[in-house]
């Protein structure tokens, strides 16, 4: 199962880097880099909350954090992509000290800590204007020296396809399984010896790292940003929706998560205006409901139906096939 | 001459007459908590739901919000009862991951939609009241509607103390919050008293929203900060305690006006983040809660 996921995936980048040979508008591959930076973010999100189980709702601090890192070391004379280097860098740093007081507590007490954490960056960036510019915001440099959106948009296919090869590695690794072990019953895998809170730890450092490139990323392409854009808890919940949408634990989830999500917005934009974000709620809503698995994830399951010895619990699955279809439908319109 | 004595005494009642919403917001919340270890992000949508309803209403009816605030409550109550029914008993087996995610979606359902149906825009309402002050002394002057909100709420807050400590519906509740799985051995019906503890928390939402409409700004997106709040609050006065919520409200409504007097209005939510960062990391059971987290 999970050779067939990395093959689609592997198929599915290859093909995305040639996407911009095709006569596109400059819009059509803002949208299509915005898909892939959510794919890459939630891939990030991922290894927390999938893979370990820690229901990260403050991811926006590491993406806020590489934006700001990218704006405000530039600012100060470094150039754009060591400034980049040195916001991964800060990003993964307060990931760190998030880490150390916030994987203390467990199930909704860690999520509203990571809220907190988020928040308070937040403030701090709108209330300090001397250093962050504030509510008025600061300039970002651009990274890339055509001002072309292909780069920023193939920089998006790379960091997606950086983060898919890591997720697919670690999913592998001894550490990919301490991390599962932890999410199905964190006391048995401490009686077991694995070193959980190490273990969590180091999931959330390499989360942040690509949270916070994924940040800068962005930042550069829109040039100029204010705190409410990049720190807000919107990104926060945007990237756990892509990824719970798409599957948590899964290896393409949240490339599949990002590819609906992101088109769902941009169709539905069209219809309900500033109101749009509406149908994250239904997404979530259903997903929850109907698929609670993820969208690859129920996928999975079902095929385990077919195998000699079913590895997953017995779905609906007439309600869930229904569901799928009316919300195929609906994207269509 | 006596500004050192009289500025803060001024800032901390207003802190007071504000912590007594937060106190009302605070125990819908813990109720909620308390019985079914649901952190509910639609709260703040609820409440700006009651602030829509009551503004609808004013502008049909011109009755002032604070003689129509039950049926902002009646309907939040049913809004919160069917919330439950319809979405989160079907997924009771659920981990919390899950629970949290659905009440984010429903959160993000309402506030959307009322911006489709209302608009992005800024209302605020008008009543006679607004410029009424009371003053008390030279120094020390009080707004009317604060006084009369502070005073509905503190008669709510107490209503629901007894409703949890006094009635049968308490005792089912308490008896769930202690222990879900001995609680319908005992005959209690889980889910119904689930339903209108659910009911009973939107509703204590709903008409803190009612109350606010006069003094506060209404947008669609009113609701997110209140959120926050409430979750500060929860845990603050130790989750799942009510009479904790309640003393947590009224002190961060004090914390919150001592902070905008002396660091600026700007700086009060991050105080209140800190403060719960620290309370979390320090104290997990809360301030007021014997509970361990």
């Amino acid at each position: 199962m999970r050779k067939w996921q990395a093959l689609i995936a592997a198929v599915f980048l290859f093909a995305a880097l040639f996407v911009p040979l095709l006569a596109l508008t400059d819009y059509t591959l803002q949208i299509l880099f915005r898909v892939f930076l959510f794919a890459a973010l939630g891939l990030a999100w991922n290894l927390v909350g999938g893979y370990a189980g820690q229901l990260s709702l403050g991811h926006a601090a590491y993406f806020g954090v590489g934006a700001y890192g990218l704006a405000l070391f530039s600012k100060v004379g470094i150039s754009p992509w060591a400034s980049v280097l040195l916001g991964v860098g800060l990003a993964v740093i307060s990931a760190a000290m998030i880490g150390k007081v916030s994987f203390r507590l467990r199930g909704p007490y860690f999520a509203l800590c990571t809220i907190a954490f988020a928040e308070v960056l937040r403030l701090v960036a709108k209330n300090l204007p001397n250093v962050t510019g504030g509510d008025v915001g600061v300039q970002v440099p651009l990274l890339f020296p055509h001002s072309s959106i292909r780069c920023f948009y193939w920089s998006g296919v790379l960091l997606t396809s950086f983060a898919l090869a890591l997720s697919a590695w670690i999913e592998r690794s001894r550490f990919g399984y301490y991390l599962m072990a932890i999410r199905e019953d964190q006391d048995t895998a401490l009686s077991v010896g694995v070193n959980a809170a190490r273990s969590k730890l180091w999931a959330l450092l390499i989360s942040a790292a690509i949270t916070g490139l994924g940040g800068a990323l962005y930042a550069s392409m829109f040039l100029f940003i204010v705190p409410d854009q990049v720190l807000p808890m919107d990104i926060s919940t945007e990237i756990a929706i892509v990824a719970m949408l798409g599957g948590a634990g899964t290896l393409i989830g949240p490339l599949v998560g990002s590819v609906v999500l992101e088109c769902a917005a941009e169709i539905f934009k069209n219809i309900f205006k500033e109101a749009h974000l509406l149908i994250y709620g239904v997404l979530i809503v259903v997903v929850v409901l109907f698929m609670p698995e993820g969208i690859v994830g129920t996928i999975v399951s079902k095929l385990a139906l077919f195998k000699k010895t079913p590895s997953a619990p017995f779905a609906a699955p007439g309600r869930a096939t229904a569901e799928e279809e009316s919300q195929r439908v609906a994207i269509d319109k | 001459m006596v500004n050192w004595f009289y500025v803060p005494l001024q800032a901390i009642l207003n802190g007071l007459l504000t912590g007594a919403l937060y106190a009302l917001i605070g125990m819908g919340m813990a109720l909620i908590f308390g019985v079914m270890r649901i952190v509910n992000f639609a709260h703040g949508a609820f409440l700006m739901m009651g602030m829509y309803a009551t503004y609808v209403l004013f502008q049909a009816t011109g009755v002032s919000p604070y003689y129509q605030f039950p049926l902002a409550g009646v309907l939040l109550f049913f809004v919160g009862y069917a919330t439950y029914m319809g979405l989160l008993r079907p997924i009771g087996g659920q981990v919390d991951f899950m629970v949290i995610l659905l009440t984010l979606g429903v959160a993000l359902i309402l506030t959307d939609g009322a911006q489709l149906v209302f608009g992005a825009d800024y209302h605020q309402i008008n009543i006679p009241l607004l410029s009424k002050n009371i003053h008390l002394g030279s120094q020390i002057s009080i707004n009317a509607p604060w006084l009369v909100s502070f005073g509905i709420a503190m008669v709510l807050a107490c209503t629901l103390y007894w409703l949890v400590t006094q009635t049968m519906f308490g005792r089912a509740a308490r008896a769930i919050a202690q222990n879900p799985y001995a609680a319908p051995l005992m005959g209690i019906n889980v889910n119904r008293v689930q339903a209108i503890a659910f009911g009973i928390g939107s509703a204590a939402a709903g008409i803190a929203g009612a109350l606010l409409l006069p003094v506060f700004y209404l947008f669609p997106d009113v609701g997110s900060q209140f959120t926050l709040k409430a979750f500060v609050l929860v845990v603050l006065g130790g989750m799942g305690s009510i009479q904790g919520a309640a003393i947590a409200g009224l002190v961060l409504g004090v914390v919150e006006s001592l902070t905008s007097l002396y660091w600026g209005n700007q700086w009060a939510l991050a105080v209140d983040f800190v403060f719960f960062i620290l309370v979390l990391s320090l104290k997990p059971s809360g301030i007021f809660g014997s509970q361990r987290a």
